[in-house]
């Protein structure tokens, strides 16, 4: 499970540009690291292409950090399971 | 064919403009979903027509108005026919009268179809193109919403709105590979003018540089043009198609 954490993590450093060190796991998306609505978009369909799953849209107001993130593609990969 | 296999919605599809677009569509091979309000049978038939094509059509009775319904719209689509690629939001209704005459209701029920419905169907559709980073959509906008026309303060500001709803989302979206587009028809001969005397029709000719009303061929000519390649480089602009009414 650690490694949907990483894997995550990765993948939002990639889109936000910014070094993975950087994305502590309960560091505040828009307040500390500067994500907009759009970057948000694209973690999600990141995250939906990787693990094959779809996330609704109305999730994306509770894209705050990197744990509620991890938090709901493992929802919704053990829903898809 | 150049939309081969591209999938399409067109909302208020049954009648006018929109149905002459919903063909234009299938005859360039688009999988394409329509909406109206009330013309079931109107909808049968242009099924029919758009299979006669070898093309293939889905008509779905939804009121724009309601923003759950378009919603369901797009995933109905995407369920449907495996995606979805262009949204021309034509659906629009008229309640042409003297301001000082105009109920509360004349004014909302059109600012409510017209641009509200615009919005729910768009909003409902902008996530799935962000997310894969293409889209083209045009929106049918209106002369009046650009010169405006007396007896309709209500349609022409739903249709300057449409403009600037355009305009921005254009600016929005641009760098996600979307490209939003209006056409702004002028006098076409539809339903909607069906209702005018000959007289009136006549003296609104007169004031046609082009000297006759439009066809919906010139409009759904148009929108081809913004939807095709051929349009590539253009986005949050509208094409003007009157004849020369509004010519400034």
């Amino acid at each position: 499970m650690q490694d949907i954490e990483n894997d995550i993590r990765s993948l939002v450093a990639e889109i936000i540009e910014k070094d993975p060190a950087q994305i502590k796991p309960d560091a505040r998306f828009v307040e500390d690291l500067g994500v907009d609505s759009m970057m948000a978009l694209e973690i999600l369909a990141g995250i939906e292409k990787k693990y094959k799953i779809a996330i609704p849209e109305e999730k994306l107001a509770e894209f705050k950090t990197l744990d509620s993130i991890v938090a709901i593609a493992r929802e919704y990969l053990s829903k898809n399971a | 064919m150049i939309f081969k296999d591209k999938i399409a919605i067109v909302t208020g599809g049954t009648r006018g403009i929109g149905r002459e677009i919903v063909l234009m569509l299938a005859r360039e091979g688009a999988k394409v979903v329509f909406t109206y309000v009330k013309s079931a049978q109107d909808a049968q038939a242009l099924m029919q027509e758009t299979e006669a094509l070898g093309s293939k059509a889905l008509g779905l009775q939804i009121d724009v108005r309601d923003f759950e319904k378009t919603k369901e719209l797009i995933e109905k689509t995407k369920s449907t026919f495996g995606g979805l690629d262009i949204l021309v939001n034509n659906a629009g209704i008229t309640r042409d009268k003297a301001l000082m005459m105009m109920t509360r209701e004349e004014w909302l029920e059109v600012i409510d179809t017209n641009l509200n419905g615009l919005f729910n169907v768009t909003r409902s559709a902008i996530v799935t193109f962000l997310k894969q980073k293409s889209g083209n959509i045009v929106n049918i906008t209106s002369v009046s919403g650009i010169i405006g026309l007396a007896r309709q303060t209500n349609y022409a500001s739903s249709k300057a709105g449409i403009i600037g709803f355009t305009r921005s989302l254009a600016r929005e979206v641009a760098a996600y590979g979307i490209r939003v587009n209006a056409v702004a028809p002028g006098f076409i001969e539809t339903d909607m003018l069906s209702g005018l005397k000959e007289e009136l029709k006549s003296k609104m000719i007169e004031n046609i540089p082009l000297a006759r009303l439009g066809k919906v061929e010139d409009v759904s000519r148009a929108v081809r043009f913004l939807l095709s390649e051929a349009a590539s480089y253009i986005t949050g602009q509208v094409v003007v198609v009157d004849g020369g009414l509004a010519i400034r």
